[in-house]
């Protein structure tokens, strides 16, 4: 078992009687300190999806399915392709990514595991820390130093993250896949 | 045993954690629930002492009894009175349900789905944007029982905010003769207000911004009277009491230079309101008491609940950027920085965003009054909560 707020893309819960893949996660805070956690959900049996809130502390039932490392390949649209170390390849629906899908980009080298079901690769989980470089960004608009002030920014694979105010364009940041959140400068 | 009434009503089950927050929140929407749409409510509250302080007749050695056509039921582990389950079941604030209660749940879910109440958790008033996307979802359960998150808040696609339908005909016609706010004063024991006199409620949290702002009306030029319950607030004012909190009564004056400082009565929720419609400013904490103060059209300053990481104050932005909306920019910016300073404790920056807002000036007061007609957003919490559960 897990507490939703420990859910993260990729996982597979088991709810209502059926298995579903979690594709993307949204944790906020409600009131007193409370985390609510928002899960797009895929259902594995029926192929369709949902959108479902759970509070942080809420136990949810994950399915430990079979898992392999393997490297990204290639994108053949709709389809991320990874191979493992034996070279055998596996398609992966984009959709089925999420959030992760934004931190792929070619040629990357960092071990991502991707998830069975039923034979079938149906999801892909990122390491908890990547780096990735700035592309672009507006320059610090108050010369912050203090890392509390965020400000967005673009990232090699087209995805954004909010940095802190005195990251710039051709820096290499570090970035938690779980939460989305920038981490720290590298 | 005693059982329940009726198989068509609704419970709401209520853990007090701040006093009267949580449960003058859930009291209103019981009284509201059962006044306006006619149904029967059982509310559940862990703690009857402290709910007697806002409901004075009630009492907390009662395990049973109803006022305002509201059934009160004390909650204890076990439950000394049976559970039925009616038509919806509300879990304010993510309290957690009774295991016999979820029992139940998970009974009826085995004999026939339709025989589950509808399972909501009322969650806390947020202005943020993300509550329009997490409202109304529901939240699937392993065990395949379904609840849904109820977020109240400010937007049509959000649960609405608590707010009786007579409420605003009524703070207007209170409001429309000067002689009730003097009469209500003198009922609650505090003397020698005069109607030029400024009036300032103040029910907020420890800061020592309020103590601030104490040391400057003190040096005011016309007469300020603070008025303040005994409580968190005053924990912050030690240095200008004349003795122990626990030794201060109500109605005690306390006189600095041009400042009283008057000890409040509590007061039922209809007082509470009755005394913020009558005060110039209102200093306000928390949720059903900040509401209230937007309801009653008067300037406020908001104390909210501090959260870890200051995550409060990017819940403080997101309403007064709501707030601020249709203000004049000057107006607006400095009453976002009376407000983040009153919050963030800095003593000096709210003293001078006081003296720059005048809290009581005419374009900020009939903003006041515009605010509520704007916020309600056509309809109010109960009148979007009984529709939602119609729909589910």
């Amino acid at each position: 078992m897990k507490t939703a707020h420990e859910i993260r893309p990729g996982n597979v819960i088991m709810l209502d009687g059926s298995p579903w893949v979690v594709q993307k996660t949204e944790t906020t805070r409600s009131g007193r300190n409370a985390a609510i956690v928002k899960l797009k959900l895929k259902n594995l049996l029926l192929n369709s999806g949902t959108e479902t809130t759970f509070k942080g502390e809420d136990k949810l039932e994950d399915i430990v399915l079979d898992r392999l490392d393997c490297t990204y390949s290639y994108f053949a649209d709709p389809m991320f392709v990874f191979m493992d170390a034996e070279y055998n390849q596996y398609d992966v629906e984009a959709e089925n990514l999420g959030d992760a899908a934004a931190y792929i980009v070619d040629g990357m080298e960092e071990t991502c595991q991707v998830t069975f079901y039923d034979g079938k690769a149906i999801s892909v989980e990122m390491p908890t820390t990547i780096v990735r470089e700035v592309i672009y960004t507006e320059p610090s608009a108050r010369g912050d130093t203090s890392g509390k002030v965020m400000k967005p920014a673009t990232i090699t694979g087209g995805g954004t993250v909010s940095v802190a105010d005195f990251v710039k364009v051709g820096d290499k940041i570090e970035i938690d896949t779980r939460t989305g959140e920038f981490k720290k400068r590298v | 045993m005693i059982k329940t009434p009726c198989s068509n009503h609704w419970d709401i089950f209520c853990t007090v954690v701040d006093n009267y927050g949580d449960i003058g929140v859930t009291w209103r929407l019981a009284k509201q629930l059962a006044h306006e749409y006619q149904i029967p409510v059982n509310l559940w509250v862990d703690d009857l002492n402290s709910f007697s302080h806002i409901l004075p007749s009630l009492d907390p050695l009662l395990a049973s009894q109803s006022f305002n056509g509201v059934n009160i039921l004390h909650w204890r582990t076990p439950l000394v009175i049976e559970f039925v389950a009616g038509e919806v079941l509300i879990e304010a604030f993510a309290c957690e349900l009774p295991a016999t209660v979820k029992n139940q749940l998970l009974h009826l879910q085995q004999l026939d789905p339709k025989l589950v109440p509808i399972w909501l958790n009322l969650e806390y008033l947020s202005a943020e944007d993300w509550v329009e996307g997490c409202h109304g979802l529901p939240s699937l359960q392993a065990d395949r029982l379904k609840k849904f998150f109820y977020f109240p808040g400010f937007t049509a696609k959000t649960g609405g905010l608590i707010c009786e339908q007579n409420l605003f005909t009524e703070r207007d016609a209170w409001q429309a003769d000067p002689s009730n706010k003097l009469q209500l004063f003198n009922t609650l024991g505090l003397t020698g207000i005069e109607s030029q006199d400024t009036v300032v409620s103040i029910f907020s949290y420890e800061t020592e911004a309020l103590s601030a702002l104490c040391e400057l009306w003190q040096q005011s030029e016309q007469k300020i009277h603070a008025l303040i319950p005994k409580g968190r607030s005053l924990n912050s004012l030690i240095h200008l009491l004349p003795c122990d909190i626990d030794n201060l009564v109500a109605g005690q004056q306390i006189n600095h230079g041009n400042l009283t400082l008057h000890i409040l009565p509590m007061t039922d929720q209809q007082g509470f309101d009755r005394l913020l419609w009558s005060c110039d400013v209102n200093i306000v904490r928390g949720e059903d008491s900040f509401l209230r103060a937007q309801w009653a059209a008067k300037p406020f300053i908001w104390h909210i609940y501090p959260q870890e990481d200051d995550y409060h104050l990017v819940k403080l932005e997101a309403f007064i950027q709501l707030y601020c909306d249709n203000l004049p920019p000057e107006i607006a910016q400095t009453w976002t920085k009376l407000n983040l300073a009153f919050n963030q404790g800095l003593q000096s920056a709210v003293k001078t965003h006081w003296q720059n807002l005048n809290p009581v000036d005419l374009p900020l007061l009939q903003h006041a009054k515009q605010w509520p007609i704007d916020a309600i957003n056509a309809a109010d919490l109960a009148t979007r909560l009984v529709q939602f559960v119609k729909k589910s």
